[in-house]
């Protein structure tokens, strides 16, 4: 009876079954890998937008506050988009004839809304509420990174599931003086964390924050 | 006395019978016209499900109450009937019951088959079946874990463990066989392909000696899966609050209920196969008599079954478990609660005649009986509990739509296609394993004589 | 265009640009699902409104018209889209309570089935081309001192509508104005006529009337008073549940309505022998002649107990009529009345706030159908009505119409008459306008716009306007009417009656009429073998409200029947005749005829057959085709409403009834309670052990009570609750095969006898159970327990396995077979609470206790450090209830409202016996068949 297979048949098998399994594991890690991955996550990707807007030269050279644009961000869910006339109280004066401002003049000539696309976005059946992780001193570096730096906006954290819930977990590391939650830079703070140490178990304690109430579902979705 | 026949031909003959059906199938017109119909009745299948995801479980016939329906019940009817391959293989094998190897392989390879129909309709049920794995415990960035109190996460193990301990049981049974159609095969193509399946396959001593490891291991383990499967399963029901499902009979009742349905489809298979691939000698009157004596004990257990349940209810009295137990007995459904009662109980008497149980006809005709009422008794049991729960302003009828019906057709269409390629292309009884029994039976013959 | 519009505290001027702000909410707007893209782009705004937050909801107090009168609301708006309308609990009449109707307006304003440019021969035409049209009918009509010129209108309670009409008629002496209002008090006005020797409306103080004695006048059903009455009903109730005074309800009617539901003492009789009864009662007390034909047994022992009852009670009782009846029977009514001394105690009189004239009157809509059919209308301007369907067969309004060379329909649908008329102009929605109406009690509500116009539409005043020759806008018009009233302290009234919906104190002081003639009798009733009894729609009313998805599937009070209108006959009836539920019947009175489904109810009078208006199978328009049958069709004239010498036959046919509950007796359970007194305790099993850890809440956890003996069945919980929680509609196929979304159901039950039944109703939203099967049985936590003691439903972790609702002894969960939400036009995208998830396809949904409500009080009582006060939270269905039978709150705080409900000794829980630890608990009915107390 003539041999059907050769004799290296057993050992190419054996590596076939073997080369499977691994492209299948193999899978799983980039799966698992890609779920983190900046590209899912749009961690500090720029979209361009209609104004190359700079939240650097803005908030960092000029060292505006944050609630001059973002208005409502103490008192509403929504922290608020600037409409356009807020931008010209400024540049109706300078960088009058800027080519790169063309759209904002537009817009207010016209009367239609700049259309930003959104950077720091969440999906529909998430509700978050600014004013309330303001007025819990939770800065605004803590979701949105240091804006001060970022020439065009990216945004700089994943908003995943797992990140909202590691801080709603445990907020005490993250919580601040709420007279300083527009403040960028905490670098100091976290530098020495020992003398800041109980800051978070009094803020927890003074404003009631309990974790365990903090992770219910309905905090986040409705 | 012997299990199998023997043959003129001796030991090869055997081997020759049953391999050459896979190598050289006999009767290919015969095989081709049912392989058609279920091609049709996989289309059926195929169209079923395209529907359903595209429009959305609507195109069903549930509503609220009834919020399960026909998937359900068949989802517990086809795991039931994939109970028997397990139980006929793993525990008589360790229980040393040689006649089994007549029956085992095609057996187990039925259970897999049904095991694979029944793991597709609670995926297919979801309201958002692309989110399936949802279900299975796995590391996400939602950090949200499955909720293990839920009867639905543990179907979710014990359907997918049954299916890979069946899968592996299977497999491991017909290697010997796989191997020596590789032999026996002329055919370079044939060749191949059961070269690969036989994954090297000598027969060496060595080989014998860790195949029956393998083997026996697998059996033991297969074994507690056969009670702990579909006791899981009738939590499904169990643990719901509902009169006429929260019962404590539950999971004994469906085990048995199961084996019962599996036992019934082994033997029509059994009596088909034989007639159909002339394997009189190997699948002998006895198999069927044993094989009938098994669906006569089961199916007295789940007559058992049902007067537990009767008696709870009443020996309880609750008011709203009484009024479930009576509109069973007498309301829009009662016809499937007689359907069972009758279908699974009146025929089966019959079994206590040997000529009945040894008469091919009559065995499949009483077993045809058996499965549908099995499928009576399913479809019961959900209907009748849900369409009139506790609160009389939410009863409301149900009726399974065109598509319940197609979807259904449709997984017989998956059970028969995967079947009939099975038959046509492997050997569908354990050559092997009948050559020991015979061989055995031969030596304790010719030790009684000398 | 530049409109001041008042919000409520703190009052201050508020300027937006509608579109812009439309664009913006469009964006912010929250719609899980397959939109999820939807708000890839933010759009600020570029001149921001002042005191508009995005995010943040503002209120504003409105009102919407309904039959003529005001209905009082507070609407709230996120930046510049309403998408809730709550009762005005300031309003001195309503005190917040709100009825289905005013629930539904807000998609009434949102209906993309309405109608949005101008028609000339069902042709599209301009504005412009209207207003060239009706400058060339002026030329004309001021030759002819506007001969020929006919206007018909609606019931009219507006000053400055009413202003513009006098207005044009003082202009034009020969022109002449009708009015069309099909259910009205005609005959109670006429009885005041009668008696008083002025026409009058009657307003029953139900909060003072110890014993109410109701002929057939179904007072807490649907109808422009059914909210204040409601309400004040319920005060009574609730003061004699503390023991205060006594409530009693007779109630003799032919078809069990809601207020026979909630009657201690009812009497199911025939319409025809009302007249007897009151002339029966009127005998007893001495104010009128033996009634014409002798009494039945079962009536004589009802008048006996009613006579027992009003004796005890003298100046707080009253005895009622339906305002379907003849003028004579509400004229002695009321002379009962004086003698219990009722007027000016339970009863008071003011002077008409609507006006609609009897059928033989000039400025009735039948002299005016005569009048076409007499050639004598040339220009006939219909303003808000619709005659070509709601007026009786018996008109034949549709033919007369064509003889009149120049007809107008303004209105916000184009219906029957649109579609018969050469113009058609489409009007703004009172929640998109500028008017004022006065609510029932004569206060008036100064009505102003949430949004503006988002269609090329104008308001009934500038529509009106033009044929003056001007062209004010409505808001110039209806401050013109008040700065004229109000003279030099305009601004500040103006001002203030803005913030507060309403004119402070604008309420008519009532009068105390003399009786004039006290000789009047009731004719002698027509003993019919079979009678037909037209009734008002409890949700459609009259056909108006047809296009409403929301109210179309808002379950009839009774029969729980949807999308359609049934004919209803008594059980005894049906088996005579051989009928089953559903079955096709064909009704005849003199020569007209209709065909409709029968259904079967207890409590319904063997020779009656009830019927309801508003349906019809070749109604014209998006959403009522082809549903029920046109009870209109039956009416010979416009003034009776029962109709004598009725057939009945059947047709063979089998027609499909959409009823959300087939099965409404409650065959022994004990779902309703009931106790004997206010103050017993009510029968409870003895809670079951539990395998269960015990846990142990800490405040706030939330609960619910509902007061059984307030629940009156009038469904504005159900609606507010579709409004609030973004509920989709589904429509009659789906209804009919059980899978309606409805988060709050009303149960229907009868008990005992299948003629004099006692029937009650049972909320059920979701129970939030502390031992919630759901829980346990979802395998992928998308449904669990929260720490204030809620049962979360998580739609974007379900993947609808369905267990849930399997499990569930209630059955309170909807699970979306279909994708109900995806295909929504733009306008119904813009009308959701962007505040609740929008549920997409094979997710499971309930009621979250207005889990957003909850969560937006936590987050501002936080942020004011201070604990969730009592109050705080109101869910949607308990601030839409017009007789506070819902109280939600803090279960563990021992203070709280909802804590001192449950401590009452009628509190239990439905289906104890399942030990699912329910936090929504009911307060058992205080039993019917009691004496007087």
């Amino acid at each position: 009876m003539p041999q059907i297979f050769t004799a290296s048949a057993d050992t190419r098998l054996r590596t076939g079954m073997l080369l499977v399994a691994l492209v299948f594991a193999g899978c799983l890690l980039f799966l698992g890998g890609f779920m983190d991955a900046t590209y899912a996550t749009l961690v500090g990707w720029v979209r361009d937008q209609p104004v190359p807007f700079s939240h650097a030269h803005h908030v960092g050279a000029l060292g505006i506050d944050c609630r001059y644009c973002h208005t409502s961000v103490e008192v509403s869910a929504e922290a608020g988009l600037p409409p356009t006339h807020v931008c010209m109280t400024c540049h109706s004066e300078i960088w009058t004839g800027a080519p790169m401002l063309a759209p904002v003049r537009q817009s207010l000539a016209t009367g239609t809304p700049i259309a930003w696309r959104r950077v720091a976005r969440l999906p529909d059946y998430v509700y978050f509420n600014h004013s309330i992780h303001i007025s819990r001193g939770v800065p605004c570096v803590t979701c949105h990174g240091r804006v001060d730096r970022m020439p065009l906006l990216a945004r700089a954290e994943p908003f995943q599931m797992r990140w909202c819930l590691a801080c709603h977990r445990d907020p005490a590391s993250h919580l601040r003086p709420r007279d300083q939650v527009t403040r960028m830079d905490w670098s100091e703070w976290d530098r020495h964390p020992e003398r800041h140490a109980d800051f978070g178990r009094r803020m927890m304690a003074r404003y009631h924050i309990e974790p365990a109430k903090l992770i219910d579902c309905s905090t986040c979705h409705r | 006395m012997t299990d199998a026949a023997p043959t003129p031909g001796g030991y090869a003959a055997i081997t020759g019978e049953i391999v050459d059906i896979a190598l050289d199938y006999p009767d290919r017109r015969a095989w081709w016209a049912c392989f058609g119909l279920a091609l049709l009745l996989l289309l059926s299948f195929f169209v079923s499900v395209t529907v359903l995801f595209w429009y959305g479980v609507g195109v069903w016939g549930n509503n609220i109450p009834v919020a399960w329906g026909l998937a359900i019940s068949n989802y517990i009817w086809f795991l039931g009937i994939g109970h028997a391959g397990t139980l006929i293989s793993a525990m008589l094998l360790l229980l040393e019951q040689h006649w089994r190897n007549s029956l085992n392989r095609f057996a187990e390879a039925m259970t897999l088959f049904a095991v694979v129909c029944a793991g597709l309709y609670p995926l297919v049920h979801l309201g958002r079946p692309w989110l399936f794995y949802w279900i299975a415990p796995y590391p996400n960035t939602m950090t949200v874990w499955p909720q293990f109190k839920s009867p639905l996460t543990w179907d979710f193990f014990a359907v997918l463990t049954y299916l890979t301990v069946s899968i592996l049981f299977w497999y491991i049974g017909i290697v010997p066989d796989v191997a020596s159609a590789r032999d026996r095969a002329r055919k370079r193509r044939t060749q191949v392909f059961f070269g690969l399946a036989a994954l090297g396959w000598r027969g060496s001593a060595h080989h014998w000696a860790r195949w029956r490891q393998a083997y026996r291991l697998t059996a033991a383990i297969a074994v507690p899966l056969v009670v702990s499967v579909h006791s899981e399963v009738s939590l499904l029901f169990a643990a719901g609050p509902i009169p006429g499902w929260t019962s404590t009979v539950f999971p004994p009742y469906f085990v048995l209920g199961a084996a019962f349905s599996g036992f019934a489809v082994v033997s029509m298979i059994a009596i088909v196969l034989r007639h159909a691939l002339g394997l009189q000698n190997l699948v002998t009157p006895r198999h069927l008599d044993l094989l009938a004596k098994l669906l006569l004990a089961t199916g007295l257990m789940t007559a058992y079954g049902y007067w537990a349940e009767v008696f709870d209810t009443l020996y309880a009295g609750e008011h709203q478990e009484m009024g479930t137990l009576l509109d069973r007995l007498g309301g829009v459904y009662a016809w499937s609660y007689w359907g069972a009662v009758v279908a699974n109980f009146v025929p089966l008497q019959l079994l206590w005649f040997r000529r009945v149980r040894v008469q091919p006809l009559l065995l499949f005709l009483i077993s045809l009986s058996v499965t549908v009422g099995m499928w009576f008794e399913r479809y019961m049991l959900l209907v009748t509990t849900l369409y009139r729960d506790y609160l009389v302003s939410s009863w409301r009828e149900y009726h399974p739509s065109f598509w319940d019906w197609s979807l259904f057709a449709g997984m017989l269409g998956v059970f028969l296609t995967l079947f009939l390629l099975f038959v046509r292309f492997l050997p569908i009884i354990s050559s092997f394993e009948v050559k020991e029994a015979l061989f055995e039976e031969k030596g304790k013959k010719e030790q009684a004589h000398g | 265009m530049d409109m001041d519009r008042e919000a409520r505290t703190p009052p201050h001027i508020d300027r937006r640009s509608l579109l812009r702000a439309m664009a913006a909410s469009l964006a912010l707007a929250s719609a899980a699902g397959r939109r999820a893209r939807a708000d890839e782009r933010a759009l600020p705004y570029v001149n921001a409104p002042e005191f508009v937050v995005p995010g943040k909801p503002k209120w504003y107090a409105t009102a919407v018209g309904f039959s003529g009168c005001a209905q009082p609301v507070l609407g709230k708006t996120y930046v510049g889209r309403p998408v809730k309308l709550e009762g005005n609990a300031d309003h001195p009449l309503t005190g917040g309570a709100t009825d289905v109707f005013m629930q539904a307006a807000l998609l009434g304003l949102y209906d993309p089935a309405r109608s949005q440019a101008p028609q000339l021969l069902g042709q599209a035409a301009t504005w412009a081309a209207f207003d060239a049209a009706v400058a060339g009918r002026r030329l004309t009509l001021e030759a002819r001192q506007g001969e020929g010129l006919r206007l018909l209108t609606g019931a009219v309670s507006s000053p400055t509508l009413l202003r513009q009409i006098s207005d044009l008629l003082r202009r034009w002496p020969k022109a002449r104005w009708h009015v069309s209002e099909p259910l009205s008090d005609a005959n109670r006005q006429q009885a005041a006529q009668t008696v008083f020797g002025r026409r009058l409306d009657q307003l029953l103080r139900l909060d003072e009337a110890n014993v109410v004695v109701s002929l057939d006048d179904d007072f807490l059903g649907a109808g422009p008073r059914q909210a204040p009455y409601a309400h004040r009903w319920s005060k009574r109730r609730l003061a004699w549940q503390q023991g205060q005074g006594a409530s009693q309800l007779h109630v003799a009617e032919s078809s069990l309505t809601t207020t026979g539901s909630m009657a201690d003492h009812r009497l199911t009789v025939s319409p025809s022998r009302i007249g007897l009864l009151v002339a029966a009662i009127a005998q007893e007390l001495g104010v009128g002649p033996a009634p014409a034909a002798p009494l039945a047994p079962t009536e004589r022992t009802w008048t006996k107990q009613v006579m027992e009852a009003l004796r005890a009670s003298h100046g707080s009782s009253v005895v009622t009529v339906g305002a379907a009846h003849a003028p004579d029977v509400h004229a002695v009514a009321l002379l009962i009345n004086e003698r219990l001394g009722a007027h000016g105690n339970t009863l008071t009189f003011i002077d008409p706030i609507t006006s609609v004239p009897a059928p033989d009157d000039e400025n009735s809509v039948a002299a005016l159908a005569g009048d076409m059919n007499a050639g004598r209308v040339s220009t006939l301007v219909m303003l808000e009505v619709n005659p070509a369907y709601a007026t009786p067969a018996g008109l034949a309004f549709r033919q007369a119409l064509e003889k009149v060379e120049f007809t107008l329909h303004a209105g916000l649908y184009v219906d029957e008459t649109a579609r018969l008329s050469h113009w058609h102009v489409p009007l703004q929605h009172d929640l998109e306008s500028w008017t004022d109406a006065c609510s029932v009690d004569g206060t008036v509500c100064l009505t102003q716009p949430l949004i503006r116009p988002f269609y090329d539409v104008r308001s009934l005043h500038a529509v009106l306007d033009r044929w003056a020759g001007d062209t004010r806008s409505d808001h110039d018009l209806v401050r013109a009417t008040w700065r004229h009233a109000w003279g030099s302290d305009f601004d500040d009234r103006w001002r203030d009656s803005l913030v507060r919906g309403f004119v402070a104190d604008s309420a008519p002081t009532p009068v105390l009429p003399t009786i004039a003639n006290r000789n009047v009798s009731i004719k002698a009733p027509t003993a019919g073998a079979l009678m037909i009894d037209i009734r008002p729609d409890p949700t459609i009313w009259d056909g108006r409200f047809a296009n409403n998805a929301w109210l179309q599937e808002t379950p009839k009070p009774i029969s729980k029947v949807t999308w359609g209108n049934v004919v209803v006959v008594s059980p005894r009836l049906a088996a005579e005749r051989r009928i089953s539920r559903g079955d096709e019947l064909r009704l005849e009175a003199n020569g007209r005829s209709i065909t409709g489904a029968a259904w079967i109810a207890p409590g319904q009078d063997d020779k009656t057959l009830t019927v309801t208006l508003g349906y019809g199978a070749d109604r014209t328009g998006p959403l009522p085709h082809g549903l029920g049958y046109d009870a209109f069709a039956l009416c010979n004239d416009a003034g009776s409403w029962v109709l004598d010498g009725a057939r009945l036959g059947t047709t063979g046919k089998h027609l499909v009834v959409a009823s959300t509950q087939l099965h409404q007796e409650m065959d022994g359970f004990d779902f309703v309670r009931r106790v004997d007194r206010a103050d017993r305790p009510v029968k409870k099993h003895p809670e079951a052990a539990s395998f269960y850890p015990e846990r142990k809440w800490d405040s706030p956890s939330w609960g619910m009570s509902v007061d059984l003996d307030l629940c009156i069945g009038c469904n504005a919980c159900m609606v507010a609750c579709m409004a609030e929680n973004n509920v989709p509609v589904v429509g009659k196929e789906l209804v009919e095969q059980g899978r309606q979304m409805h988060w709050l159901r009303v149960d229907h039950y009868f008990e005992g006898d299948a003629n004099e039944p006692s029937s009650s109703f049972q909320p059920v939203p979701c129970m939030h159970c502390e031992q919630a099967p759901c829980e346990m049985g979802c395998p992928v936590n998308a449904t669990v327990h929260s720490h204030d003691g809620l049962n979360l439903q998580v739609y974007n972790r379900c993947v609808g396995t369905r267990t849930c609702a399997s499990y569930c002894p209630y059955k309170v969960r909807r699970f979306n077979w279909f994708e109900n939400t995806g295909d929504d036009p733009e306008q119904l995208r813009a009308m959701r609470n962007p505040d609740v998830t929008v549920r997409s396809r094979g997710v499971m949904e309930k009621c979250t206790y207005c889990v957003q409500r909850i969560s937006a009080a936590r987050i501002a009582s936080q942020i004011a450090g201070h604990p969730i006060r009592d109050g705080d939270v109101v869910t949607a269905c308990q601030q839409a209830c017009p007789t506070q039978a819902i109280v939600f709150g803090d279960v563990t705080d021992r203070a709280s409202a909802v804590s001192r409900r449950k401590a009452s000794p009628r509190d239990y829980s439905l289906l104890e016996e399942a030990n699912t630890r329910p936090r929504t608990t009911y307060l058992a009915r205080v039993r019917a068949d009691r004496r007087p107390s």
